[in-house]
């Protein structure tokens, strides 16, 4: 099998790598040291098999392979962890693969024998089961089979319409396949605050409430011309945001 | 006279609801004002408190038959002493004993019984409310059983009324006795179960001491490289091997042990080394030690600690890691320690992924102020991109 190593520990890669050798019938195409590296090496060399370290900087296992399995054919995907009490119990209940470190040789063997898809299912209910449930620091959106992550602390506003959501930054915009009611219970109103049925706007980036010439309101982001409309449902709990 | 019947009714049953009104103050109201009040009488001449707030109760559990064969035995050895110390009753000690005993039993078995009963209730009072319940239960008992052995009396024919003379003496006497002995008894039960709580919070302490400082996650990463390394640079293994084994020998001794400042480095330097294998070039440590005298002693684990600190949460969750800058320098007689870490940029300042508790630095600043009192001080700056640690301890060890 085609196998990608991701740990943020380059010992610990080489690990893998050496009882994978051992193992014979796999090849390492691949390296990376965070989830960010996973997520693109994995859209890049096509991997059968992630194996992925939970804990690292930045975006962590867990929120890779999620992203991952965005992905039009994901890899599978087998968890190793040193240490996580509360993760190695909900990947118990979901049925997912870890391994534990300092990591067997049959153990990784018979990991690689059974190795199965992971459902995005699976990965939010271990998400929830966690002391605290991490949101996204990404969004991952998908090019021509390709994956394109977006920085969450980019993101200026989602804008629904009827089927996908367009995610927009300074510089972009991007179509992703999510509901603004998912995004909205994610990332809680501290980050992204409705304002409209169809908008969900960046409070980090709200420049200012104002009463457009017609008399609605309207919300005024940095690094944007046009002006989002706030809707007459929303305009009460904009306005208690704003005076906070 | 058919209004005369529905007044009457009318009348019985607001009689009945006033009733009702009353019983339900005296059962909401009073009787737990009452259950408190002796509660914490009895608790006035208890120990004092341990830390509270755990699931088991401190009443044993009268429905098992250990319990009920001690109070049958504490019955009985108190049944022989009423018997050698008061009159006689009859002319035979013997007799007196068994009729004495008789009585305690019965008023010891009732109770308990009393007290098995009214368990799943008492168990959901607070401590002092139900200690002031079972003191009443048991008093009421003590009652209707002295009550019952005066009717039993009167129906064999052994006495020619319900009411002789001695009655209310009798009463009295069987009351006073039973307050005395039953609040000894609550007592020892509450001490006993306060001392056992004690006990086990301290055990719990323990282990919480000893899982902050050997970090699950450091030890059994560590074992992974380790093993990694055992393969391709056996030398590098051996060394971390033998640097863990000193590193584990003193975060398993005493912590009160006062050691020169060049150990505690020394150490220091031994678990950096460590975890420089896992984070390889993300860490950089830019040390800075001043001269000390050869005096200058201090606890054992006060730097790692907050090495640890720094790496857990200033080069761990940064990709690319940073420098930590460590200073020691001596100045007035006190040992200055500067720890300062780098922080990872929130992904947003709304965002709060809220910083791990400190478990780490609260240990180390209870214990030195346990250690020095406020000779000592501990000072946590923390700015949008870095945070520091600044601890000041005198330099002759103070009074362990």
């Amino acid at each position: 099998m085609r196998v990608l190593i991701v740990d943020d520990e380059k010992l610990a890669r080489d690990r893998l790598r050496e009882l994978l050798n051992e193992i014979g019938g796999h090849v390492v195409v691949g390296e990376g040291m965070n989830g960010n590296e996973a997520v693109e090496k994995a859209a890049e060399l096509n991997p059968d098999v992630v194996l992925m370290d939970i804990r690292m900087p930045g975006m962590d296992g867990l929120e890779a392979a999620m992203h991952l399995m965005g992905m039009e054919n994901p890899p599978m995907v087998i968890f190793t962890t040193a240490y996580d009490q509360h993760a190695l119990h909900a990947f118990e209940v979901n049925a997912v693969d870890y391994l534990l470190k300092p990591i067997r040789k049959d153990r990784l063997a018979a990991a690689l024998d059974k190795a199965k898809k992971l459902t995005l299912q699976q990965l939010q209910e271990i998400n929830q089961a966690q002391e605290t449930p991490q949101a996204r620091t990404h969004i991952s959106v998908h090019l021509r089979g390709n994956i394109r992550l977006v920085p969450v602390q980019d993101i200026l506003y989602f804008m629904a319409d009827s089927k996908y959501v367009t995610v927009r930054t300074a510089n972009e915009e991007h179509l992703i396949e999510d509901s603004l009611v998912n995004l909205e219970k994610e990332f809680g109103e501290k980050v992204f605050l409705r304002i409209h049925r169809n908008a969900l706007v960046a409070t980090d980036y709200i420049k200012g409430i104002e009463k457009s010439t017609t008399g609605n309101w309207q919300v005024a982001l940095s690094g944007l011309e046009k002006k989002l409309d706030v809707s007459r449902r929303h305009a009460a709990a904009v306005r208690r945001w704003a005076r906070r | 006279m058919a209004f005369d019947t529905s007044r009457f009714s009318t009348l019985a049953m607001q009689a009945n609801t006033r009733l009702m009104a009353g019983a339900r103050l005296l059962r909401d109201r009073l009787l737990p004002r009452v259950a408190d009040t002796t509660g914490n009488l009895l608790r006035l001449f208890a120990p004092a408190p341990a830390t509270s707030g755990d699931d088991t109760h401190f009443l044993p559990n009268f429905c098992r038959g250990r319990a009920i064969g001690a109070i049958v035995l504490i019955a009985e050895l108190l049944a022989v002493v009423i018997t050698l110390i008061t009159r006689r009753i009859s002319s035979n000690l013997f007799q007196d004993l068994v009729l004495v005993s008789l009585f305690v039993q019965w008023i010891a078995l009732s109770g308990a019984a009393t007290l098995c009963i009214a368990r799943h209730f008492l168990d959901k009072l607070p401590n002092s409310r139900a200690l002031g319940f079972a003191y009443l239960l048991l008093l009421a008992v003590v009652l209707a059983v002295s009550e019952a052995a005066v009717w039993v009396l009167w129906l064999a024919g052994t006495i020619s009324s319900p009411r002789p003379e001695w009655y209310v003496y009798f009463h009295i006497q069987n009351i006073t006795v039973a307050a005395i002995i039953n609040a000894l008894a609550l007592r020892y039960f509450l001490a006993r179960h306060q001392l056992r709580q004690r006990t086990l919070s301290e055990a719990r302490a323990k282990i919480e001491v000893l899982r902050s400082r050997i970090r699950p996650h450091f030890l059994f990463n560590t074992m992974n490289i380790i093993a990694s390394l055992i393969r391709s640079a056996p030398d590098k293994a051996e060394t971390a091997v033998v640097d863990m084994a000193d590193l584990f020998r003193t975060m398993l001794g005493d912590s009160e042990n006062l050691v020169p400042v060049s150990n505690e480095i020394a150490i220091a330097k031994k678990y950096l080394d460590i975890e420089a294998l896992r984070l390889d070039s993300r860490l950089r440590v830019d040390w800075s030690v001043g001269k000390f005298p050869r005096k200058a002693v201090i606890p054992v684990l006060v730097l790692q600690p907050l090495l640890e600190n720094a790496i857990q949460h200033g080069i761990e969750p940064i990709p690319a890691g940073g420098v930590i800058s460590v200073r020691l320098s001596e100045e007035n007689d006190m040992i200055h320690i500067l720890v300062t870490n780098p922080l990872p940029r929130l992904r947003s300042k709304s965002a709060v992924t809220p910083l791990p508790s400190e478990h780490t630095l609260d240990n180390l600043r209870l214990r030195l102020e346990s250690h020095y009192g406020d000779a000592a001080r501990f000072m946590v700056t923390q700015e949008p991109e870095r945070f520091s640690v600044a601890v000041e301890i005198p330099i002759r060890g103070g009074t362990p």
